[in-house]
């Protein structure tokens, strides 16, 4: 049984960062209609960025201090970059075809992946151990001080941004935009600022899951933007693309369903099993398990 | 349009053909390593190592008065990209190629060398690589065979471990050595209870991990490579498995160290001499001159071993006083004197293996430097 609420431990830590991820292409998605290709390699970055920040700015400090303000600079460092990259990839492009806007994301996360290789180099490098190796065995479960910080930090995030499009003024402006765009600018909402703030938002939380993936596996590389990406998309598109709670929620589902397939089954099969499930849900409820059927309009 | 670029196309090849002819008067040296991607310091290590060697041999007249030309070509570490760096590098026309870095990749590029007649030497320890029966190929590290024996050896009559558990990726090497060591680990009676394939570079292992917790083993051997070494150690002693770790030779570079962190205390990993134990005078002339022209060490001993290969293919080529690579292998293959080289005497049995092995068992401590707790 502890093997059991081990793997369950393994995979709401995983799939947190996941849904962390998700959140990023979901908000995109929900306003612009666009896949921000670019997210995963955004994600990477700001990994690297932590890093950097780390060894300059905080000195190699690991004091909790040091610790908060690297979350809170890289999270500014990366929402930067997430404006960048509306402003100069998206932006240019929001009347563009739709395969126009793609395209762009593809070659602006080209540009950001190579970027990050020419800045950082091309080998993998070492995040610093930040916060102490501290665990706590309950009934034969083990649980680190990171787990429970990953897994607290993201439901405090979560919970903040469903409170803030659920219940504020800019979070309507969000929900107006998401539905449509030309009546939310007739009711006097900027809608180039509501696009600004979702690449803010949804861009420092992927900086969020950029800094977990380097302070849980250690190891960071220019292309792991790529397969935590891909992930992250999974998790978008199980939950229902566009649907906020829906990416939490296939964020956590996906960590979980990964965790148990790779535990019981074998890790082999864990790539392959998720893509079935990904089809799967696809056929039965096409638009995520949260997702709304929308009509189209022709 | 077209009569516009037909007389470009050909101005074009003309430039290519006189550069050809002007740099026939070289010694093509290829470096097939990956350059970037997750074995990147590996890949640079044995570009470096090359560089150096070709600049030092440069520097006191060439091989058989032709000056060494280094061509670098980056595999990334996987088999499509080798397999596109081999047809490459033959068209550029070099004579023999240093690296892989990974078995996997050498054995991508294998036939393609074979076919051009280019002198291939890899460290790749995969023993299949020697059984294709190509002349071209000579490793000049020690097969998975000699080391799997070597840690069947520790683990049963130095350890006296009585559950074990193997885990290896699914590279060429892993699988190879994994292979090769539950063998050996069964024949003298050891108890392998489980044999786990992970998928490099994915991080989380964790859930396999918690699997092989349930079975409370006493031993974890990993043959895999040091990035997903570093993380499996610190995943399984986060995780609280109260197994030793018993790591195969890829794990030997001081990233695994740091990715393991504090967790990598413990550890112990199975290798031929780290370069700085080596006791040779070529060996520590070599890490001088590499240290005063990178600002480092080597990261591991496989850069040193592809370094004595590519010294063996050009000291055959002086020694037949040929350019010609069938020639300078049969050299090689009947020699019946080893020659002193940096990772200790270098021969070659006639199937391309190096001849002769030294494996040792390190213990990682608390500062992360290797204490010798185990010699062949």
């Amino acid at each position: 049984m502890d093997t059991f609420f081990q793997q369950l431990a393994n995979g709401l830590t995983i799939g947190s960062i996941y849904a962390l991820v998700a959140l990023g292409y979901t908000m995109v998605y929900g306003v612009l209609k666009l896949i921000n290709f670019a997210h995963g390699a955004l994600v990477a970055a700001s990994a690297f960025i932590g890093l950097t920040i780390y060894a300059t700015i905080m000195g190699e400090s690991s004091s909790l201090l040091a610790v908060i303000a690297i979350f809170a600079l890289v999270a500014a460092a990366t929402a930067c970059l997430g404006i960048l990259l509306e402003r100069f990839a998206y932006r240019p492009l929001r009347q563009a075809p739709r395969l126009s806007a793609v395209v762009s994301a593809l070659g602006a996360s080209l540009i950001l992946q190579n970027g990050i290789m020419l800045v950082w180099g091309p080998q993998m490098r070492i995040f610093p151990q930040l916060v102490p190796q501290v665990y706590w065995n309950i009934g034969g479960v083990v649980i680190s001080l990171l787990q429970v910080i990953i897994l607290l930090l993201s439901v405090l995030l979560m919970a903040a941004l469903y409170f803030f499009i659920e219940k504020t003024r800019m979070g309507a402006a969000i929900r107006a935009s998401a539905i449509d765009q030309d009546a939310a600018r007739l009711m006097g909402i900027n809608v180039n600022r509501v696009i600004t703030l979702i690449f803010v938002i949804g861009s420092s939380l992927g900086a969020i899951g950029g800094l977990f993936i380097g302070l849980y596996y250690r190891g960071i590389t220019f292309e792991m933007g790529w397969q935590y990406g891909l992930y992250a998309f999974i998790a978008a598109i199980i939950g229902g693309i566009g649907n906020i709670p829906g990416a939490m929620l296939g964020g956590l589902l996906l960590g979980l369903f990964t965790a148990f397939i790779s535990g019981y089954i074998s890790s082999t099969w864990a790539d392959a099993f998720t893509f079935l499930l990904l089809i799967l849900i696809l056929i039965v409820r096409p638009t995520g398990l949260l997702g709304e059927r929308v009509a189209q309009k022709v | 349009m077209k009569s516009k670029i037909r007389p470009l196309l050909a101005a074009a090849c003309a430039t290519a053909l006189g550069f050809g002819i002007a740099g026939a008067e070289t010694l093509k040296v290829g470096v097939q390593a990956p350059i970037t991607g997750s074995y990147a310091n590996e890949g640079q290590g044995i570009d470096n190592a090359t560089r150096l060697l070709a600049e030092q041999i440069n520097e006191n007249g060439g091989v058989l008065g032709r000056q060494i030309e280094v061509v670098t070509c980056d595999d990334e570490g996987t088999a499509m990209a080798a397999a596109i760096c081999g047809k490459e590098l033959v068209n550029e026309g070099v004579a023999m190629v240093i690296g892989s870095y990974t078995s996997t990749c050498a054995e991508a590029a294998q036939k393609t060398y074979y076919d051009a007649g280019v002198i291939q030497t890899s460290d790749g320890t995969a023993d299949g690589l020697t059984e294709k029966g190509y002349w071209t190929f000579l490793r000049n590290s020690f097969p998975n065979s000699a080391e799997a024996i070597f840690a069947a050896d520790y683990m049963i009559n130095e350890k006296g471990y009585e559950k074990i558990v193997v885990i290896s990726d699914f590279s060429s090497y892993a699988t190879g050595l994994a292979e090769s060591t539950i063998d050996e680990l069964e024949k003298i009676g050891g108890n392998v209870v489980s044999y786990k394939k992970i998928k490099a570079d994915s991080q989380n292992f964790t859930p396999v991990l918690t699997s092989i917790r349930a079975m409370n083993p006493d031993a974890i051997f990993f043959a895999g490579y040091y990035t997903d070494g570093g993380q499996l150690r610190a995943q399984q002693v986060q995780l609280g498995i109260d197994a030793d770790f018993i790591g195969g030779d890829a794990n030997d570079n001081p990233d695994f160290v740091k990715l393991a962190g504090s967790a990598a205390e413990g550890a112990f990993i199975i290798n031929v001499p780290t370069p700085q134990m080596l006791p040779y005078d070529v060996a520590e002339e070599f890490l001088a001159d590499y240290e005063a022209e990178f600002g480092k060490l080597p990261p591991s001993i496989w850069t040193l071993m592809n370094a004595d290969g590519m010294r063996a293919i050009v000291y055959a080529m002086e020694q037949t006083g040929s350019f010609d690579t069938k020639e300078a292998v049969d050299y090689l293959h009947a020699m019946t004197e080893p020659m002193p080289g940096i990772t200790g005497p270098l021969q070659f049995a006639s199937d391309g293996n190096r001849i002769g092995s030294s494996y040792m068992t390190f213990e990682i401590l608390e500062d992360g430097s290797y204490d010798v707790v185990y010699a062949q």
